[in-house]
């Protein structure tokens, strides 16, 4: 199945899913339109979809198809495509929230202390910059988080500053501390949790950025905006909520 | 009521539908690799066809069975023994209090399925058992008896014999339904995806399954942002191989999306063995949803 409404492209994922499309573009417009889409599609309760996934420039919504369709006489690709067309007219005739202004920004306490930014120095010294001035690039912007994924509660933010774009280590690194804050091509992350992986670390939150107590699980989604701050290895003490 | 976990398998854990309404923070599904083989488990136990099952693997896990239960074990056939006395599959098989589960040889399938009668408590979280940590020596699953819980005593061997049929005939190509990237394939690369012969690696485990066929040369452009994929999803490696993605697949993926297996393909996918060929068809979403349909009617009644 493939539709096209306005700015919109729709098509099935496998046969359990539908992704709604915009331009593939790493862009705010394009996310917190995304972010819009996901309220308004949770709004609606639709019977039947298990799960509702944005990223970047897609949203998917996975349908259990025992309790998706109607017993009428129109098919299943055509009830799904009347489904998706309803509710983009919907979506797209709603009065527009501005999310862009609404959203408050997240400030997000990180330690550039050469103990935890495991990479500093070589990316000072790779793009002949002095430490201070990396953390002052990487601190100094707003991130839009684009996409969670690749372990539960790991936020894909950007745009980062050209002067430090970096792209990851070839090899991953068997293990990099929960908490860690990377840099990869044009975004950066916290890894969640302890994992092996390959971004550039430039250090550390004392926040644990996913608990999996039930009431508490991952503290950003999608379309929320983020903004570092330096901290001193005593405040990242005082306010460590890592397991020691 | 429990049941412990004495020896640790390769890679067994405990399965369910699946956790779903969470892939939005990341967290990945899980579920059943055959949901056939543990609907069928469950079924001939007359319990929710999804409920939770021990999902086991060769070498297997051993469970020692602290009270007496009613078991039944579906799916892949690795000779399995209570004491060391062999017992059938697709039947319920009286436990008793003391006595040990263990496989002894696989002969087919590579995964098979344990359901329990009585109802598992704990190992519970956001609504599903569902989990990608292996058991290991010392886990306990405590159960509880349920007041309905009589012994199941209706013939299953039709739905078996139907099911199997239907869906475990390895004769059949796998049925994909073309994803985003398919389309910018040339044409060389598409009739060798449908034309060829496939195998499964030997590395495959519950995240993906490299597949091992003819290298495709690539004209599709590396450079997709990342988007939600599903268990069955293949995706195409910039090096021309082929990876589907399986019931512990990551939340989102980036890599092209050539398409994804249809769902009642998934189960016969999932039980074949490094030496088994097979070959890929195209399908349309509408027989795929279908059959689906079509076998979960023949389970609920």
């Amino acid at each position: 199945m493939n539709l096209k409404i306005k700015q919109w492209k729709v098509h099935t994922l496998g046969d359990h899913a539908i992704v709604f499309a915009l331009e593939q573009k790493i862009s705010p417009l394009i996310v917190n339109e995304i972010a819009a889409l996901h309220s308004f599609i949770i709004s609606k309760k639709i019977k039947g979809i298990i799960d509702i996934i944005p990223a970047y420039h897609t949203l998917t919504l996975v349908y259990d198809i025992i309790n998706f369709t109607n017993n009428n006489n129109n098919s299943i690709s055509e009830q799904i495509n009347l489904m998706c067309t309803t509710l983009l007219n919907e979506f797209n005739n709603a009065p527009k929230i501005n999310n862009s202004i609404q959203a408050t920004i997240i400030n997000v306490p990180v330690c550039y202390d050469p103990s935890f930014a495991l990479d500093i120095q070589n990316l000072s010294t790779l793009h002949n910059i002095k430490t201070s001035e990396i953390i002052k690039i990487h601190s100094s912007k707003v991130y839009e988080i684009y996409s969670i994924g690749f372990l539960p509660g790991f936020p894909y933010m950007g745009i980062i500053d050209e002067r430090i774009q970096t792209p990851r280590h070839d090899k991953p690194r068997p293990l990099v501390p929960a908490g860690s804050v990377g840099i990869a091509g044009q975004q950066t992350g916290i890894y969640p949790s302890d994992c092996p992986g390959g971004w550039q670390i430039l250090g550390r939150t004392p926040w644990k950025i996913f608990d999996p107590n039930e009431n508490k699980l991952a503290k950003f989604k999608v379309g929320d905006q983020i903004k570092f701050y330096a901290i001193t290895i005593a405040d990242f003490i005082k306010m460590n909520e890592h397991q020691l | 009521m429990s049941i412990k976990i004495i020896k640790k398998g390769l890679s067994d854990t405990i399965q369910d539908y699946g956790r779903y309404g969470y892939q939005h923070l990341g967290i990945q599904p899980n579920g059943y690799m055959d949901f056939i083989s543990a609907w069928l488990a469950n079924k001939i136990l007359e319990k929710d066809i999804h409920d939770p099952v021990f999902e086991i693997h060769f070498p297997s896990s051993q469970l020692l069975f602290e009270n007496d239960h009613t078991i039944c074990i579906t799916g892949a056939n690795f000779i399995p023994v209570i004491n060391e006395k062999s017992i059938v599959l697709n039947k319920p098989v009286h436990v008793k209090a003391g006595e040990i589960l263990s496989m002894l040889q696989p002969i087919h399938g590579k995964t098979c399925y344990v359901s329990v009668q009585e109802k598992l408590l704990n190992s519970q979280w956001l609504s599903s058992h569902a989990n990608s940590k292996p058991l290991k020596i010392g886990d306990i699953f405590e159960y509880k008896n349920q007041e309905q819980n009589k012994a199941p005593k209706n013939d299953y061997s039709a739905l078996i014999n139907e099911v199997t049929q239907m869906v475990f005939n390895n004769h059949a190509p796998i049925r994909i339904l073309p994803g985003p990237a398919w389309p910018l394939l040339n044409k060389a690369a598409l009739v060798s995806i449908l034309s060829s012969n496939f195998l499964i690696s030997a590395s495959a485990n519950r995240m993906g399954f490299n597949i091992i066929g003819p290298t495709l040369s690539i004209n599709v452009p590396n450079t997709f942002l990342s988007s939600a994929v599903c268990f069955g999803t293949l995706q195409l490696l910039p090096n021309g191989n082929i990876i589907v993605l399986m019931a512990d697949h990551q939340t989102t993926g980036g890599y092209a999306n050539l398409g994804q297996i249809i769902l009642v393909d998934l189960p016969r996918f999932a039980q074949l063995h490094p030496s088994q060929p097979f070959n890929f068809e195209l399908c349309d979403l509408d027989q795929a949803n279908q059959l689906y349909l079509y076998l979960y009617e023949k389970f609920k009644h």
